[in-house]
Parts: structure tokens; sequence; C-alpha cells
């Protein structure tokens, strides 16, 4: 019995020492928990920079291809498109075709739910100007609908806004299309 | 005898090459992003696929190999769609109405989509038919494959099972 207890006794101490050993100071566990927060928030600081970067640059490009002087930029939106499921948008300026846009679901659920696609970016000389766009989609009663939209505009000095928009005329049951010129 | 017994392994290299991956310029770089239309409607943009494992398989109505790679995926489609795998099949006939008889009589469960201006084409390098891409869940091409007589298990099958796992 005695010598049970002994034997007890000498592997419980062996426990509490090994588990002294292997337990660090907690000054020691501390440490590298402090360590790794500054490590992570140095890693955000970093993504953040390089985001900010990618932004400049992007800007910078944009400037440099489409100077304010000479840029149009043509977008796209759509209210309700209840009679209208857009399929595919074709704009041409001056009769040459500049874009060419095929949606899927999920970029026309976008549109609907009133996101805005810049559609085109281009450069255009001071003077009078034609844009035509064609949309194609499934019109009323599940029909195949291809319409045109046509604005005559002078561009000036500065940058020119060009807006497409899709809306329903709920007295005629029809989509309607137009073009709008943000001065 | 030294010759002789190198003599197998020169045998099982030959025999490997053609299976093996094609070089492409394309391989480890992000995959060009397109928007197409699909046969039985709608549009297919590629970017709305990400996270997914997706196989590109380029094809013409006019090449009989193409019919017989098209029926091998459609089974591998089956068996890993759950996994998460994409396959589109893509038609670069000039002729619409002859792609999309093609395409209906493939009878395959996975979309097919028309490029009849064979941009998306251009864009993936594609110099024969069939040609087989296969693109990560990040969407970088991985492997680009043109192995029409390949009998058995095909190698891209390894490499799904493997960017599946991913």
């Amino acid at each position: 019995m005695a010598t049970v207890r002994a034997l007890t006794l000498i592997a419980l101490v062996a426990c509490c020492t090994a588990f002294a050993q292997d337990a660090p100071p907690d000054a020691a566990a501390a440490a590298p928990a402090v360590d790794t927060r500054s490590l992570d928030a140095q890693v955000q600081d970093l993504k953040k920079e390089v985001v900010d970067l990618n932004r400049d640059l992007f800007i910078l490009e944009e400037e440099l291809l489409f100077p304010a002087n000479t840029q149009v930029a043509v977008f796209l939106s759509m209210d309700v498109g209840e009679f209208f499921a857009l399929d595919g948008v074709t704009l041409k300026i001056d009769d040459k075709e500049v874009a060419n846009h095929l949606y899927t679901p999920r970029e026309a659920e976008a549109l609907m739910k009133g996101g805005v696609q810049r559609l085109y970016v281009g450069n255009l000389k001071v003077g009078p100007h034609e844009l035509v766009a064609f949309f194609n989609g499934k019109g009323p009663n599940d029909r195949d609908y291809r319409r045109g939209a046509t604005l005559q505009f002078e561009k000036s000095v500065g940058a020119k806004y060009l807006e497409l928009r899709i809306t329903d005329r709920q007295r005629k049951a029809q989509p309607e299309f137009e073009i709008k010129d943000w001065e | 005898m030294i010759v002789r017994s190198f003599i197998p392994a020169l045998l099982a290299l030959c025999t490997t090459l053609p299976a093996a991956a094609a070089s492409s310029p394309l391989v480890g770089d992000p995959a060009p992003d397109f928007t197409l239309r699909a046969v039985a409607g709608g549009n297919v943009r590629l970017s709305e696929t990400r996270g997914q494992v997706v196989v590109l398989s380029f094809y013409g109505s006019e090449c009989n190999p193409c019919r017989a790679q098209l029926a091998q995926l459609n089974g591998v489609y089956r068996t890993y769609l759950p996994a998460g795998l994409t396959v589109y099949g893509v038609s670069i006939d000039d002729d619409d109405d002859e792609a999309r008889a093609f395409a209906q009589r493939a009878g395959v469960a996975f979309p097919m989509l028309l490029d009849p201006s064979k941009g998306v084409g251009r864009e993936y390098s594609i110099v024969a038919l069939p040609t087989i891409v296969i693109i990560d869940r990040g969407g970088v091409v991985r492997y680009v494959h043109r192995e029409p007589k390949s009998t058995g298990e095909p190698v891209y099958v390894q490499q799904l099972r493997r960017l599946l796992d991913e």
C-alpha cells in the first residue's frame, strides 16, 4: 500500500514538473500575441497601400488615355425592366462600332437593381457627332425585341457624359429607350 | 546492354508525350474573360464562374474527334458537377445554324456556346480542334490539352480531380 502511495506521489510530482516545463512563462506567452497583432496590422496597412496605389495608377492611366478635353463616356442604366429583358447593346459613334456588350442574367439583374454600367469610354474631337445604340432582348410577351436610339450631340472642350436609359412606359406597356446628354 | 535498358524508358516517354498538356502561352496566366451566347439561350460570362473549376472544350461541327471528346466530357461533367465543375463547349463554327444543330445532336448536359467571330478562340490561341482548356478556381489557366485520340481515362481527368481538391 505504501509502495502504491509512493509511486502515485512520484508520478504526480513528475507530471507537475513536466507541465511546469512545458508551460511558457506569462510574459513569454503574451509577447508572440502582441507580435502577431502587430504583424497583422502591418499586413493590413500594406494591403491598403497597395489598393490606394492601384487606384491612383488606374486614375493616372485613365487621365493619360482619355484626357478630359477629348473624353466621351457612355453609361447604361435600366429602370424597372418589366417589359424588356436586356440581352445585348451595340454602340456606334459616327457610324463606327465602338462597343458591343452581351448581358448575362446576373448583369441584367444588377442593372435592374439600380446599377449603372460604364459601357464605353473613348476620345472624340471637338465638334458634332452622332451616337446610335441598338438594344436587343426580349420584349413584351417574350418576343424578340430590337430597338435603336440616336442622339446628335456636340462635343465641346471638356469631358462628355452620355447615358443610355431603358425605362418602362406603363401606359403603352412597352419599354422606352432614350439617350440623355449630361451637360 | 545499357542502350537496351533505355529502350523501355524511351518508349514510355513517347507514349506519355502526346497525352501530356500541350504547351500554351496561356498556362499560368489569368484566363481571358468573355461573354458568349449559349445555344440554349441567354449569355454566359466566364468571370461569373470564379470559384469553380472550368473546362472549355473548343470544337467545330466538322471535326469528328470533337464529337467523341464532347461525349467523354459529358460523362466527366455529370460525375464532377457536385464537386464544383463547370464545362462549356465552345463552337468556333462560322455558321450559327450549323453550330446549333451540332450542339443539339451532341446531346450534352453542359452549356454549348457560340463563337462565330472566333474572337475567344483567338484569345485562347486555339490552333487545333478539339482543344481543352482547364481553368482553376482562381481563374488561372492550368492546363491545355489536344488529345483527340486518347483512349481510356484521359489525362485531364486526373488533373481535374487535383484541381477540384485544391
